[in-house]
């Protein structure tokens, strides 16, 4: 078997993995018993494979190494939270960025700042006090069977439709989806309310 | 603006045609109805003008079969009977308007200004208010992000940017968004009022609506 460009890191990427997903259960617990209902619709957490690693360090010109897989390509260790509304993406983010032995070495609100295709997600990128790093994705559901397509459309070669069409009306589905996520928000927010009266 | 002008009296068509291109409206000009049909068929004019006396079929059959296929064009009927009737029946199959010949070329222009500015002035073009923009054609507001708004989102939307510096009671709303639909009330409204909030908020703008449940509502700038 050969060396795994991950060195003996591995184990302790493995772990850093398990124990998130620890925490992020205890919290769904947590705020499922107290609100009733569970802040996340699935949670997904995945080590980067080898091919995959190796693939984006020649594609960033990076020599295939273990430094560059853990120094300059940050999302070796890689978490994606889909919520079904979207106060509940920005608590997951308020729960993340306050981890003591995790710093927070980026943040991008795609959300309030859509990209020009339509794209609309919350970025982190998290360390862990030891250096590793940690990409997180938080995103609603409509946000995620969005970017699921566009990501589709976009790595499909040879498309004979019109590219151009498809790339217009994904943003258009993009703006009414991210509508309905704000709507779906305000219905919440008024069951809520009424709930507490 | 492009026109269409259906009208068989040879001299009459030919003169009408003149004074209107040369008051820059594009025209297309057919002497029948058949024509006339075919015509509005293949493109879309901003006024029709109908004679109603014209071979093969009249403006009337026209008319309704223009407002059958949902061809909601505006319509001025020339009619040479100045019967109330013959104009009663005109207007109830779909006319705008009606002129009866003879007429004097200047009425004629000011009847089509009248009848195709619905379609233009009326028509709003973006409405602005701070950092947002309301596109009509898209349905879209914007700011520093774009966002759908749903046809009524829309309309309430554009009642308050119209009547930017008035608080607008609930019943206001309801009467002009709402148009009185008996199954909305001010729970409706308040919902409604908080969806557009949410999407100001997503679109990045520092523009909000204040106002309570079953109160008045009016837009202002956060800073």
């Amino acid at each position: 078997m050969e060396n795994s460009i991950y060195g003996d890191h591995l184990p302790r990427m493995e772990e850093i993995v398990r124990n998130m997903q620890e925490r992020i259960s205890s919290l769904r617990e947590k705020i499922h018993s107290e609100q009733g209902m569970d802040p996340i619709e699935h949670y997904l957490a995945r080590i980067k494979s080898e091919e995959s690693m190796r693939e984006k360090c020649r594609r960033n010109g990076l020599p295939e190494t273990t430094e560059s897989a853990l120094e300059e390509v940050r999302d070796a260790i890689g978490v994606r939270i889909v919520c079904p509304f979207l106060d509940d993406v920005y608590t997951m983010r308020d729960y993340l960025v306050q981890m003591p032995d995790f710093s927070v070495i980026q943040e991008k609100d795609y959300i309030r700042n859509a990209k020009p295709n339509g794209y609309r997600s919350y970025h982190l990128i998290l360390r862990s006090f030891d250096g590793y790093y940690i990409e997180v994705q938080l995103r609603t559901i409509s946000m995620d069977t969005w970017a699921a397509l566009e990501h589709h459309m976009r790595y499909k070669k040879d498309l004979t439709c019109d590219v151009g069409l498809i790339s217009s009306e994904l943003k258009r589905c993009a703006d009414e989806l991210a509508s309905t996520d704000v709507s779906m928000q305000a219905i919440k927010n008024l069951i809520m309310e009424s709930e507490e009266n | 603006m492009k026109l269409l002008l259906a009208e068989d009296t040879q001299d009459l068509n030919r003169a009408v045609t003149a004074l209107l291109k040369h008051e820059d409206y594009e025209v297309d000009s057919v002497f029948d109805g058949e024509e006339a049909l075919n015509s509005i068929m293949l493109s879309d004019y901003d006024g029709v003008i109908l004679d109603i006396m014209m071979p093969k079929k009249d403006g009337l059959e026209v008319l309704r079969e223009m407002r059958r296929r949902h061809i909601m064009t505006p319509v001025l009927l020339l009619t040479a009977k100045a019967e109330i009737d013959d104009r009663i029946t005109g207007l109830d199959a779909g006319a705008d308007d009606y002129l009866p010949k003879p007429f004097a070329m200047k009425e004629l222009l000011a009847r089509i200004r009248s009848m195709t500015r619905r379609t233009t002035a009326y028509t709003v073009t973006e409405l602005c208010f701070e950092d947002i923009t309301l596109n009509p054609k898209e349905s879209v507001l914007s700011a520093h992000n774009t966002v759908s708004l749903s046809k009524t989102e829309f309309e309430l939307m554009q009642v308050l940017m119209a009547n930017k510096d008035t608080e607008l009671t609930t019943e206001y709303i309801l009467s002009h968004v709402w148009k009185n639909d008996e199954k909305a009330h001010k729970d409706t409204v308040w919902l409604y009022i908080n969806y557009l909030k949410g999407k100001l908020k997503s679109v990045g703008s520092r523009v909000t609506i204040l106002g309570e449940k079953g109160g008045s509502f009016v837009l202002t700038t956060q800073l």
